[in-house]
């Protein structure tokens, strides 16, 4: 099949930007990764640890299938994919065209520090004068005004701070490379017009920007203004709006209409701002209030400068458009300030706290706090600050704050070794995820976190100690006051910067506080086909739903390209056969980076070489200049082309810089990857050890002794490598998919629009799940057009067949090929080839035997409620009180997980109740309403509307009684500190959702299920769709209790997932991957259960330990535990192991 | 962040600290290595699921056969940490430098250079 073939524009690159990215480019298409910073990841480029581990473990969203297209680094630090074009400072500023050709013009900001021309010696750094608050570190350091955005990033260019820097050009003056224009002479074309009446001003502006190298001329008039503009080009003007005769905005308009290109920026007094807005809708580009700073003024020259320097590009067509723009953050210094942000010094955002942890701040680690490095001994978290507050226009939930500030909590007491305190102050513990709750309740229970319920309402600083004295109120109303050395705020979120813009531009509507808007049931699909929203851009998500939602919007971009016939990026290069070296010596050629003239300044290269060449596989010696630079590297591939060398050996500095140009080379030249090896010299290092600047004899001796060893280890790994083609597996291109509800369904079509066949197997009659009973959602949309909408294009479509009443009773096999079993209730038993399996088998409302649930008709489920509303079998006229109650059997042992979506459902069933009857009385019984995210506003709704919530403990649960056929709910009333007693008409129990996955199901695909019965991804946060066992992946409610958006999310997740392996013919292996000579093996099978991934199997017919290469990671544990050395692993064998050991002590 | 480290010590690369070989860092030791330290994800957080518990079992056996033979396990460590974190790298490498400084030249590459 020839490979599909497309092109993916990927806006923003923090976790989502990078998951989409992935996904698009596993599948084969070009991706142009884009963010206007000058780095990757986003915020998690500050954030070291993630709960549920408390670690980062980003790395397992790097590639399985194909892995060697990426490189396997440390994502924090790159990405590094072969079909992934990294585009930083850039952004998007317009789109044309329709979906599936869509025309992009990007803008690369100018960089006075060339990326590709800097090395990061940092020698700018120090001799540059200023010094800054750090932001990278909040502010608890300081940088110079010539920087690293974020210190871990490779490749890591200096960027310079245009605010902060004084242009004095000695950072330009001491780089080696000529990496840095900052000096004045650069913009010395930038022409600006100054026009003002009155004399002072205009001169002392003129004096201003001539100091920082700007050309400068004034006029006194607009019609002198006009006449100079006619003589010479200017590329900025800047013009008084109230001047006699003709005024600034009849200038604007004449000027603009000879000279279209000019910028122009209007100077305003107080009092005439409204002009000043005016004169920007026709054509003014900016304006300034007078008087201003010097500074206000320069800076937005230099900005403007930087606009026009950064000339757009040619457009580039791309198919589909990923919005992954992220979010902002909550600056809680905004308005009434009440907790002293900005004014206490210990007063910390939660982000601030981050890097307080990180041990990569300077710290080293120890907990302290900025004012006066006291250690930390007291710390409290303010939940909701900057969200849940009506007052403030935020009436949402920021999703991710309260997990956020429990793991902060822990890290800092692991990191004090529990000789800190740490209290956090909540209205709601939201804890909604899989796994949360648990999480939750060991920091209360294991690790002593406090958890306060009630609302902070001052902090006041103690001058002396510089202690914080907080003043709260708990839910009793008792007034307290405490003191803490520390007070974290868990800030909200705000739409990213420039989000309204981007959202003009590409055509697609905000929600009422300025976040994207996805459609109905959908998180990723806008109204504008072919532009998606990733991640947190239509909201803060937390990783988990970021990277499921980023993956669903990379199917729905890859849908788009694919239908609209996708052919866009270049057809993938054919190139020659793999030669066969299995019988030729090595014949080694090194290549040896001298950086620039670093290397040949010290000594010879050629005494070098000689070393060397003692070594007979070293075939030839060659010195290089510059092997990162496009030239260098080509004079190598010609090297190589003439030379014809059957292994290649680069010494050279951050291997992993060239993982995609060794591939290519080897395509090139016919060597598989793993006989091109590069080896990090360590140049910079072995110089800095020198003492002086002409090194003595023995100095130098002990460089070459050094290169020579870290070459020779190299050489090692080299002589021995196995010259063979790493394995490929057949992939059978069909899917099998179990289970027809709503996520099933989704999955199964997403498939076969990719053009591959599919398998669905319900066991009812009827597809659809749950949403045959669900009428609407919170948001009130009618979940018959979506079900109606996809059983329609799923049952016509020709590449599915539909088993119903049908279900799995036994599967065999791995990725690739799968022999499943079905048993039909109408067709009889027959068996289904597949290559990869998808779970959806759903979720139902859980039963319950609580509150005398069968102890009365008027005591009912959600689920009940809902059908009986539905079928008009209630009539809320009749009704006086309502009472429900949330969290029944849940979020405690044996069920300790939140649902996640009862209490939407109740806020949703008691809207509805309200609506037709707002006489009725309704009590919410909760411990902690999860109304997460935007569902926050129909909580406000609620309480708007009178609906009464009434919180609970799980020691002192409402009881529910039934006598004589009427309902009594008794419960204690902890604001009033009394005994309530309801008489009730209806009592509705929320009893969450237990997953329908049956066991031998799990068992059956080898996947498991946690202990709740939930599908066990292979990693909650980065790998969230798939099972560790390669080729099967799960989604919907089996995969964890979601709502129906959701749920969707996560089944184009998966189907994204399993396209990435399906659009296969043949799977490669990576070049590391594990080996077995049947000879030496004793079937002892310590291998198998070794193997983290399963890849390896006993064949009782072969009598053979068989392994799929394509689920190897190559990790290599079977390789250390084989007590016979019959399991190795290329690459590592014990050959190449103690032949690298020996070089690295000759 | 161009940190520095110890001059002296040799990396060696392996995909996973759960590919470490008893026999391997035995055969660094016999080849004149002072010391021998594997460093691995942080526990928990095995890129490959749980290689890093198998090589901290491994160093502990290790240790007890360095300390068998005379060679002392002090010799073999395991450190863990996070592959952004280079300043705790550089750290570890000080610090193990600084233990096997104290703690002197192998007793192996002594007893060969007195049998040379």
């Amino acid at each position: 099949m020839k490979k599909k073939i497309g092109k993916a524009l990927v806006v923003g690159s923090g976790i989502s930007g990078i998951r989409a990215a992935l996904d698009l480019a596993e599948f084969g298409y070009g991706v142009i990764l884009i963010d206007r910073l000058p780095h990757i990841g986003g915020i998690l480029s500050q954030l070291d640890y993630q709960f549920p581990t408390d670690r980062c473990g980003m790395c397992k969203m790097l590639p399985l299938v194909d892995r060697d297209a990426s490189s396997q680094y440390c994502l924090r630090k790159g990405l590094f994919h072969e079909n992934i074009q990294i585009r930083l400072s850039t952004e998007l500023t317009s789109v044309e065209g329709e979906p599936g050709h869509f025309q992009v013009t990007l803008r690369q900001k100018p960089r006075l520090v060339d990326p590709v021309l800097c090395v990061g010696c940092g020698e700018c750094v120090k001799v540059c004068p200023v010094e800054v608050p750090d932001s990278f570190h909040a502010g608890m350091t300081t940088r110079k005004a010539i920087y690293l955005p974020v210190p871990h990033a490779i490749p890591n260019p200096y960027v310079i701070d245009m605010e902060a820097c004084t242009r004095c050009g000695d950072c330009e003056a001491v780089c080696p490379t000529d990496a840095i224009k900052v000096s004045e002479h650069i913009h010395r074309d930038f022409r600006v017009l100054v026009v003002d009446d009155e004399l002072i001003v205009r001169d002392s502006i003129k004096e201003w920007l001539e100091d920082e190298g700007f050309t400068v001329n004034v006029a006194a008039s607009g019609p002198e203004a006009l006449d100079i503009l006619s003589k010479q080009s200017y590329q900025l003007m800047l013009t008084d709006i109230k001047m006699p005769g003709m005024g600034g905005v009849e200038l604007l308009q004449k000027a603009k209409e000879d000279f279209p290109d000019i910028c122009v920026i209007m100077m305003t007094a107080y009092a005439t701002v409204e002009t000043a807005v005016e004169a920007m809708k026709i054509g003014a580009s900016d304006y300034l209030i007078k008087p201003f700073e010097p500074d206000n003024l320069i800076q937005m020259v230099f900005q403007k400068y930087q606009e026009h320097e950064a000339a757009s590009e040619a457009p580039i067509e791309v198919g589909a458009l990923v919005l992954c723009g992220g979010t902002a953050y909550f600056n809680p210094s905004e308005g009434e300030n009440t907790f002293g942000y900005g004014v206490y010094p210990n007063v910390v955002t939660s982000l601030d706290f981050e890097r307080i942890l990180s041990s990569a701040a300077l710290q080293q680690g120890r907990l302290v706090r900025p004012s006066d490095s006291k250690p930390l001994r007291k710390v409290a978290w303010f939940q909701c600050v900057g969200s849940r507050d009506i007052k403030i226009d935020a009436d949402f939930c920021s999703f991710v704050c309260c997990m956020h500030a429990i793991k902060e909590a822990l890290v800092a007491k692991e990191r004090a070794e529990d000789e800190l305190e740490a209290a956090i102050f909540y209205m709601d513990m939201r804890t909604f995820g899989k796994s949360f709750q648990r999480y939750r309740c060991q920091a209360e229970t294991k690790h002593g976190v406090r958890f306060e319920r009630g609302r902070v309402h001052s902090i006041i600083q103690d001058e002396a100690s510089g202690d914080l004295i907080v003043g709260h109120v708990d839910y009793t109303g008792t007034h307290k006051e405490e003191h803490f050395d520390m007070v974290v705020l868990s800030v909200g979120q705000r739409p990213a910067p420039g989000t309204a813009e981007l959202a003009e531009m590409v055509g697609i509507s905000l929600n009422q506080w300025g976040f994207c808007k996805a459609e109905p049931f959908s998180e990723t699909l806008t109204s504008q086909e072919g532009i998606l929203l990733g991640g947190s851009f239509s909201g803060l998500k937390d990783i988990n739903d970021s990277v499921i939602q980023a993956s669903a919007a990379a199917l729905a971009a890859s849908l788009v390209i694919h239908t609209t016939g996708g052919s866009l990026l270049l057809e993938p290069k054919s190139h020659e056969p793999f030669l066969d070296i299995s019988q030729e010596p090595p014949r080694v050629m090194v290549l040896v980076c001298t950086c620039g003239d670093t290397l040949s300044k010290l000594f010879d290269p050629q005494q070098l070489a000689r070393r060397l060449k003692t070594d007979p596989g070293v075939d030839r010696v060659f010195f290089l200049e510059q092997t990162c630079t496009a030239a260098g590297w080509e004079n190598l591939v010609e090297l190589v082309e003439k030379h014809k060398p059957n292994r290649i050996l680069i010494g050279a500095c951050i291997p992993y810089l060239y993982s995609r140009k060794t591939r290519e080379l080897g395509r090139r030249v016919g060597l598989v990857p793993g006989l091109i090896h590069v080896v990090n010299l360590r140049l910079m290092d072995q110089l800095s050890k020198l003492k002086d600047e002409t090194p003595s004899a023995d100095e130098i001796t002990a460089i070459i002794h050094e290169l020579s060893s870290i070459l020779g280890m190299g050489l090692a790994r080299l002589k021995w490598a196995d010259p063979t083609p790493a394995p490929r597996v057949k992939i059978f291109q069909q899917a099998l998919v179990v289970g027809g509800g709503i996520a099933g369904m989704t999955a199964a079509l997403a498939i076969a629009d990719h053009g591959f066949q599919v398998d669905l197997v319900e066991k009812e009659e009827m597809l659809g799940g749950n949403l045959t009973w669900l009428e609407r959602d919170l948001e009130g949309n009618i979940t018959e057009i979506i079900l109606e909408k996809t059983r329609h294009n799923l049952e016509k479509h020709p590449l599915i067949r539909v088993h119903t009443r049908s279900r799995v009773l036994g599967s065999y096999g791995q990725v690739g090929r799968f022999y499943t079993t079905i048993e039909d209730k109408a067709k009889g038993t027959f068996t289904l080839e597949h290559g990869v399996t998808i779970l959806a088998t759903g979720g139902m409302e859980a039963t319950t035997t609580s509150y005398n649930y069968d102890k009365s008709e008027a005591i009912i489920t959600q689920k009940e409620l809902e059908q009986k509303i539905n079928d008009n079998k209630l009539h809320p006229s009749q009704l006086e009180s309502v009472v429900m109650i949330q969290c029944v059997d849940s979020r405690e042992e044996p069920r300790n997980y939140c649902s996640r979506i009862c209490c939407d459902t109740s806020l949703k069933d008691a809207l509805c109740l309200k609506r037709q009857n707002p006489d009725i009385d309704i009590y919410i019984f909760y411990r902690d309403i999860m109304a997460y995210g935007f569902v926050e506003s129909y909580y406000t709704q609620a309480r708007k509307a009178g609906v009464i919530f009434i919180p609970y403990d799980v020691a002192e649960k409402p009881r529910v009684t039934v006598t004589d056929g009427s309902i009594q709910v008794t419960a204690s009333e902890p604001i009033i500190g009394q005994k309530i007693r309801l008489d009730a008409d209806l009592v509705v129990l929320a009893t969450g959702i237990v997953p329908t996955l049956p066991k031998d199901l799990a068992e059956a695909f080898g996947v498991t299920v946690d202990q709740d019965g939930f599908f066990q991804e292979a990693e909650t946060k980065w790998r969230p769709v798939d099972s560790i066992k390669e080729g099967v992946f799960a989604c919907g409610l089996a995969h964890s209790p979601r709502n129906i958006a959701e749920s969707i999310a996560t089944a184009r997740a998966a189907s994204q997932r399993a396209l990435r392996i399906l659009c296969h013919e043949h799977m490669p292996a990576g070049k590391v991957v594990a080996e077995i000579h049947h000879s030496l093996c004793s079937l002892c099978e310590q291998c198998i259960d070794a193997c983290p991934y399963g890849a390896r199997t006993l064949d009782l017919d072969l009598e053979k330990v068989i392994i799929n290469p394509a689920m190897c990671q190559g990790c290599g544990s079977c390789a250390t535990v084989c007590p016979n050395s019959a399991s190795t692993l290329v690459g590592f064998s014990d050959r190449q192991m103690l032949d690298v050991i020996d070089s690295a002590f000759e | 962040m161009r940190l520095q480290y110890p001059s002296d010590i040799k990396v060696i690369i392996i995909p996973c600290t759960g590919k470490i070989d008893i026999l391997h860092i035995l055969h660094a030791f016999e080849k004149g290595a002072d010391g021998v330290y594997v460093v691995g994800c942080m526990e928990g957080d095995c890129h490959y699921t749980n290689g890093n518990l198998r090589a901290r079992s491994r160093i502990k056996h290790i240790q007890k056969i360095l300390d068998t033979i005379g060679i002392g396990g002090e010799r073999a460590q395991m450190y863990n940490l996070s592959s952004n974190d280079g300043p705790r790298f550089a750290e570890i490498a000080v610090e193990m430098d600084e233990k096997i400084r104290k703690l002197g030249p192998n007793p192996i590459k002594l007893a060969q250079n007195t049998a040379a």
